[in-house]
């Protein structure tokens, strides 16, 4: 409580406890933050639902083996095995079935009660525990996406920015041509071609969203080569990488956290639309899958699948874009700059 | 804008013909006979070297042993073994290739095998044996200590029914660690990259494997529905954010914007397939106010073209507001303030002039996302535009169509991007053309 403030007193706030008190103020901000926390155990939740029930049935390499022997101890597989996971488990008395308690007479005559928080599907699976599949999913594809695009935005960026010339021509040349390809189009060609099902849905993702970042960071890099402190490094005999990634790097981190909170929702909504299309995500619920089912249903009345699933994505991508504009307001300085020249 | 252009050749090029893996596989699925799948392949110019060589690839004998021993599975007294995983033929017999299908009559064809034979027998105790009928055609010995790779070069006859490969084995067995069959190219250049490149300038992709249509005539006969759709999309929807942008900027930081700016979120944040189902299950659906699918008269059009437009409003309020304001704060506005302009006045003629300049690049910017927009409202909408035709081929693997599309949105959107290079100067007089 002390020493830290002491020293922040003395010698101004940091970017970052800057931005922290920044967001701090903002309940907004916080609200958001709290959504995607929800949402972040939810899917560690989904998860951990997943890798009970299939830990048993994956054949991972030799190494892996013990790691999966542990894995199964700890989640208790071995109590379920056999046995359908929840997400999938079918119960044709319970089809469409309304969010609350549903009471069914069953074809022997008993009496059967369950709840459902919201509701089933046409073959009377949990649409709840597909929703929270779809959670595990959109975070693992905004994950992913992100640990794909932005190493490489990060790598070209800082190469095209300090090194100009014609390293930089190339560069640039290869993050014009990839943006000039319609963009879905081309993620769902990519997919094609890597084949139906999760890495497609990564790698085209991934390899096609990086020029935005790419571009921001080369034109800051740009502008940092030229600063006092970027030159006192080059003068002191500083090699080229540690440079750029100990000295640069640091001082445009902002953009790329940024860029992340922003990404990830739009990863989500790409996902969601290549899994409607079929050529995402297969034998998983994922929210586009979902959607798709749910789709005509709709018109005979069975909203709830519809409505659950798409409230969920509604809920990720606006809390991701509310974050992402508070970060925005409190990492960049030179938007700062501007508000408090106004 | 040309680099641009190769670029996007390029990249597709490496997508579909090096990435791709075996679209024959892919279209026509694993029970087809080798014989269809070269045809596929020979039609589409699959069986070309990738980008410059004499020799192709062809399916009529195809074999991995590092993988497996297929197709030599069957044949008695072949061993499959590892390390290095290789065929051992033990001497005392004759082993003949098997082949899929007969090869071409008159066409140069050549074997790349490598082998050992341990290093013990007698010269000539192994050979490599071309028959035709009762005549033998070329005898290669196959002796050697270590691996040894031979070129077995031959044309066939005009009758290639009765060609025969076979291995002579005599005294010692004979290892064989891969074997391979080419056939030769028309020349050098003869090549898939440059058959891509003719079919581009030709404007002809070939017939499409799904519906034995030329994809040319496809792609021409989807972009008239797509543009009747986009075109009204692009326009009311890039209007109507630009004038709610300036009605924010004009009531700044007052209720007015601040409600246009948590809409503009909240309406960013609903994903795009919920604009479309809800649309078309509230006006069509609910309400009848529009045909809920198909594409015949221009009524049809009415309700995508509404969707498409509230779908974008989010996002492009959001921007042109940052982007207005941005011109709000300089030197000019408030020199025409202090001449006695009307606030409208300078909206409308000083700040929208200014904020010209990255309207157009939003603007460019958006035609990508115009096309992938449209994918998902025509497949909704049943519009039989490029989006439709792109999401049926990418669905049924159809190559030639994707790729096409592919490459017709990509070389749209460098035009696109040349046509605002080109407004800049109209709209900008620093810019010059030189």
């Amino acid at each position: 409580m002390t020493l830290e403030n002491e020293k922040t007193d003395a010698g101004g706030k940091s970017l970052w406890a800057g931005a922290w008190h920044a967001l701090k103020g903002s309940w907004l901000a916080m609200a958001s933050l709290g959504i995607i926390l929800v949402f972040a155990v939810t899917a560690v939740y989904g998860e951990i639902v997943y890798w009970r029930y299939n830990i048993i049935n994956t054949n991972p390499p030799e190494v892996l083996v013990p790691v999966q022997k542990v894995l199964a101890r700890v989640l208790m597989a071995g109590n379920v095995k056999g046995q359908i996971p929840p997400y999938q488990r079918q119960d044709l008395d319970f089809q469409y079935k309304r969010p609350g308690w549903s009471c069914v007479k069953a074809f022997d005559g008993s009496v059967k009660t369950r709840f459902f928080l919201m509701g089933t599907d046409g073959l009377g699976r949990d649409v709840f525990q597909r929703i929270v599949q779809g959670v595990r999913i959109a975070f693992q594809v905004g994950i992913i996406t992100s640990l794909i695009a932005i190493p490489i935005a990060i790598l070209f960026g800082c190469l095209a920015g300090y090194f100009g010339g014609w390293v930089d021509d190339i560069i640039v040349w290869l993050y014009s041509t990839v943006a000039s390809m319609p963009a879905l189009l081309f993620i769902l060609s990519i997919s094609m071609v890597v084949g139906k099902g999760l890495t497609g849905v990564y790698l085209g993702i991934g390899l096609t969203t990086w020029v935005h970042l790419c571009r921001l960071i080369r034109g800051e890099v740009l502008k940092h080569k030229e600063l006092a402190y970027v030159k006192a490094a080059r003068v002191m005999g500083l090699g080229d990488s540690r440079i750029i990634f100990r000295h640069i790097l640091p001082n445009i981190v902002h953009i790329i956290i940024i860029n992340f909170s922003l990404r990830f929702p739009a990863a989500i909504e790409t996902e969601v639309i290549m899994s409607f299309l079929g050529i995402g995500v297969q034998n998983e619920p994922s929210w586009g899958i979902m959607i798709s089912n749910a789709r005509f249903r709709l018109w005979y009345g069975v909203w709830w699948e519809l409505v659950f699933t798409t409230l969920a994505i509604f809920l990720i991508v606006l809390a991701f874009n509310l974050l992402g504009d508070a970060l925005r307001d409190a990492l960049d300085p030179r938007l700062r700059k501007q508000q408090e020249e106004v | 804008m040309i680099p641009t252009v190769l670029g996007v050749i390029l990249v597709t090029f490496v997508l579909f013909n090096v990435a791709g893996g075996d679209p024959a596989m892919l279209k026509l699925g694993k029970q087809a006979t080798a014989q269809r799948l070269e045809e596929y392949d020979v039609q589409r110019g699959y069986d070309k070297p990738l980008i410059c060589g004499m020799w192709g690839k062809t399916r009529a004998y195809r074999s991995d042993f590092r993988f497996s021993a297929a197709p030599w599975g069957n044949i008695p007294a072949v061993v499959y073994t590892n390390n290095p995983n290789r065929l051992i033929l033990p001497a005392g017999r004759e082993y003949s290739v098997p082949l899929s299908f007969e090869l071409k009559p008159n066409t140069d064809y050549r074997w790349e095998l490598v082998c050992r034979d341990g290093g013990w027998s007698e010269p000539d105790s192994a050979r490599f044996v071309i028959t035709s009928g009762t005549t033998v055609v070329k005898v290669v010995s196959l002796n050697a200590d270590l691996w040894k790779k031979r070129f077995v070069e031959f044309r066939t006859p005009a009758e290639p029914g009765d060609l025969k490969f076979s291995f002579h084995v005599a005294v010692a067995p004979i290892e064989v660690k891969s074997l391979a069959l080419y056939k030769r190219a028309g020349g050098f250049f003869d090549s898939q990259l440059f058959f891509f490149l003719g079919q581009i300038v030709r404007f002809d992709f070939g017939i499409s494997a799904e519906t034995n249509q030329k994809v040319s005539i496809m792609i021409l006969g989807g972009l008239v529905p797509s543009l009747i759709l986009t075109v009204p999309i692009f326009f009311i929807g890039l209007v109507v954010q630009v004038l709610l942008a300036l009605v924010c900027a004009y009531y700044r930081n007052r209720f007015i914007d601040r409600f246009f700016v948590v809409i503009s979120v909240i309406l960013m944040s609903v994903p795009y397939l919920v604009w479309i189902i809800g649309g078309q299950y509230v006006f069509a659906y609910r309400l009848h106010m529009f045909p809920v699918w198909g594409f015949e008269s221009l009524k049809y059009v009415i309700l995508p073209v509404l969707v498409g437009v509230f779908s974008g409003i989010g996002g492009g309020l959001r921007f042109y507001r940052t982007v207005i304001l941005d011109e709000v704060y300089k030197d000019y506005v408030r020199t025409a303030f202090s001449k006695g302009v009307s606030k409208r006045g300078v909206m409308l003629k000083h700040v929208l002039k200014n904020a010209m300049i990255p309207i157009l690049t939003s603007v460019v910017m958006a035609i990508p996302f115009l096309y992938t927009g449209s994918l998902l409202l025509e497949t909704f909408f049943g519009i039989p535009g490029l989006g439709n035709l792109s999401v049926n081929a990418i669905l049924s693997s159809d190559f030639d169509v994707v790729r096409a599309a592919v490459l017709v949105g990509a070389v749209i959107y460098v035009i696109a991007n040349l046509v605002t290079d080109l407004c800049y100067a109209f709209v900008d007089p620093r810019v010059k053309l030189r």
